[in-house]
């Protein structure tokens, strides 16, 4: 479903932050995505979400070139994907409801058709009793929860979520974890950034680390 | 050929032209209050960059209107004045031998009268030629003794006016001591100061057309940095560039007609008011008459509010398409 092949990365005139990257995943696989704090993590995510371009390789997603698709079908691509910032971006403008919402809005389906989908999936993260607050007033793991239910409201095929843990307890982190496994459970492959090896220890997944910019799957 | 004509594909046309354009979305809000949906609007609806766009949108909008609407008004009287003394020319009549003197007059004004396009011949009589020398020779004994010349007004038809060359020239050869003055000089003097004036006044209005532009534009652009983060996470959640831009464009161009219909509503109430206050300036009478004739009636004509529609409609479209900019500036870093 993802292929990476000898993809190089580099901001600007820095050095190469990954090198030589390949890896290919499979359909409903799931993976922990670790490495030291600057290691290229994020920068990985942000490619597989073609929110950078590589600076060399080539990187299929869906069974499809992206370097070749038209803006357009970039972000229908980009609908099959679902992202959990590491700062969760929710819009402070919008409540909680509205923001786990927004994806199914964008693409163009009348609310009366998924309202009650959202309601249930807010429920389901226990954020029931929130869906009318403002990210302004909600907890760190309420916002993780929300933010990671605004990432699978429109049933991803690929869930990506950099660091979802950072900001709660182990004990949120465990039910975060529990939450990740049930949706790929469900069908849907999940790449976790993470440095917390606790976690990691919690779930038998396969590892890709990242060092010094080369990848290694263990 | 047959499938380009099928009614629905017109029909499809429209929706996806017309209807999917921001004014009409924009037009429509104005009219009638949509039937609102649950949810918020996807743009903030009041940030406090957006407040101050819409101060900076409804005053630059009325300091352009005003500049259009006073310029409308010195081009508009200028015209007027021209066209006044262009229609007037004046036939002087030198009494040389005194017992023919009268019938001299009645039969030039005759001869006027007969001429194509030539409206009206109006000969003034020994009195009045008298009294338009009074101010120079004082109330003596000694005007009725002196041989004055006579004036004949001649008012010619403003749609289709003689060739005054061949008037002239008609006059001259068949009478004698008699001159025509179509106020050329006067004429070439006031066209200069019209011109100047109309000109002078462009450069007014380009100067506040160039300020009204420039601060709209940095006022929206500021505007849009504060949305940098929704612009951000609507790319991330899969919409695409056009609909990203078409929010965007709803939301400021709402903002640009609203504010601009503000500031030019002000200008015109302070036109409505402007013939009122200058009859109290000028305290009536002579006066009032007088200032009237230097600036013209200082009533703006439907004409000039229609101007004040065209300078909302292009500083509602520049606040648009400069949030339009914005989006695809922004999105080109993250695609
Ligand atoms: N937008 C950027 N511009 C320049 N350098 C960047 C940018 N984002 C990240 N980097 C650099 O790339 C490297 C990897 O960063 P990142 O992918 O955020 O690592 P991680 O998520 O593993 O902590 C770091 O050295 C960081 O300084
Ligand atoms: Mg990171």
């Amino acid at each position: 479903m993802i292929r990476f092949e000898n993809v190089g990365l580099r901001y600007g005139l820095g050095p190469e932050v990954l090198r030589d990257v390949d890896f290919h995943l499979v359909r409903g696989s799931f993976h922990f995505l670790t490495g030291p704090s600057g290691a290229g993590k994020t920068s990985l995510l942000r490619l597989l979400l073609m929110s950078l371009r590589p600076s060399r390789g080539l990187i299929h997603l869906f069974g499809q070139n992206c370097a070749d698709l038209p803006s357009p079908e970039r972000a229908d691509l980009r609908r099959r994907i679902g992202i959990v910032f590491q700062d969760f971006r929710l819009l402070d403008h919008l409540t909680t409801w509205e923001n786990v919402a927004l994806p199914l809005r964008v693409f163009g389906k009348s609310e009366a058709s998924y309202s009650e989908d959202v309601t249930d999936l807010l429920k389901w993260v226990g954020l029931g009793d929130r869906m009318t607050a403002y990210p302004e007033v909600l907890s760190g793991g309420e916002k993780q929860r929300a933010a990671i239910a605004r990432a699978v409201i429109g049933k991803p095929e690929l869930l990506l979520a950099d660091e979802p843990t950072g900001n709660v307890d182990p004990n949120m982190a465990n039910r975060l974890l529990r939450l990740f496994i049930e949706l790929n459970r469900l069908g849907t492959s999940v790449i976790i950034a993470t440095h917390d090896f606790q976690l990691m220890d919690q779930c038998d997944a396969p590892r890709m680390v990242l060092n010094e910019g080369n990848l290694e799957v263990r | 050929m047959k499938e380009i004509l099928k009614f629905d594909n017109i029909k499809a046309y429209w929706a996806e032209t017309v209807t999917a354009s921001p004014w009409v979305a924009v037009i429509r809000s104005l009219v009638r209050r949509e039937a609102r949906a649950m949810s918020a609007p996807i743009v903030q609806p009041a940030s406090v960059a957006g407040r101050a766009l819409t101060v900076v949108i409804a005053i630059m909008c009325f300091l352009a209107c005003l500049t259009a609407g006073a310029v409308y008004i010195v081009n508009q009287s200028a015209n007027d004045w021209f066209a006044d003394i262009a229609s007037e020319v004046t036939v002087q009549v030198i009494p040389v031998e005194a017992a023919e003197f009268e019938k001299k007059v009645t039969l030039v004004s005759l001869f006027l009268a007969k001429q194509a396009g030539i409206v009206k011949v109006s000969p003034l009589s020994a009195e009045e030629s008298g009294e338009l020398l009074k101010p120079w020779l004082g109330n003596s004994d000694a005007l009725s003794a002196l041989p004055v010349p006579r004036l004949i007004a001649v008012e010619i038809d403003r749609a289709s006016p003689p060739d005054m060359s061949v008037v002239r020239r008609a006059l001259e050869s068949n009478f004698r001591d008699v001159t025509l003055d179509d106020h050329r000089r006067w004429q070439s003097e006031l066209r200069t100061v019209t011109r100047s004036m109309a000109l002078g006044g462009f450069a007014v209005l380009i100067l506040v057309g160039a300020a009204t532009v420039a601060s709209i534009v940095s006022a929206t652009k500021s505007a849009m940095a504060s949305n940098r983060e929704i612009i951000e996470v609507l790319h991330f959640v899969g919409a695409r560039e056009r609909f990203i831009a078409h929010e965007f464009e709803k939301h400021f161009l709402n903002i640009g007609v609203r504010a601009g219909l503000v500031g030019a509503l002000g200008a015109s109430v302070m036109f409505l008011l402007l013939p009122v206050v200058m009859r109290v300036l000028s305290g009536g009478g002579l006066a009032a008459a007088e200032f009237r004739q230097l600036v013209g009636s200082a009533v703006l004509d439907w004409q000039g509010y229609l101007l004040f529609g065209a300078v909302v409609v292009v500083v509602a479209s520049l606040c648009m398409l400069t949030s339009r900019y914005g989006v695809y500036r922004i999105l080109k870093s993250h695609d």
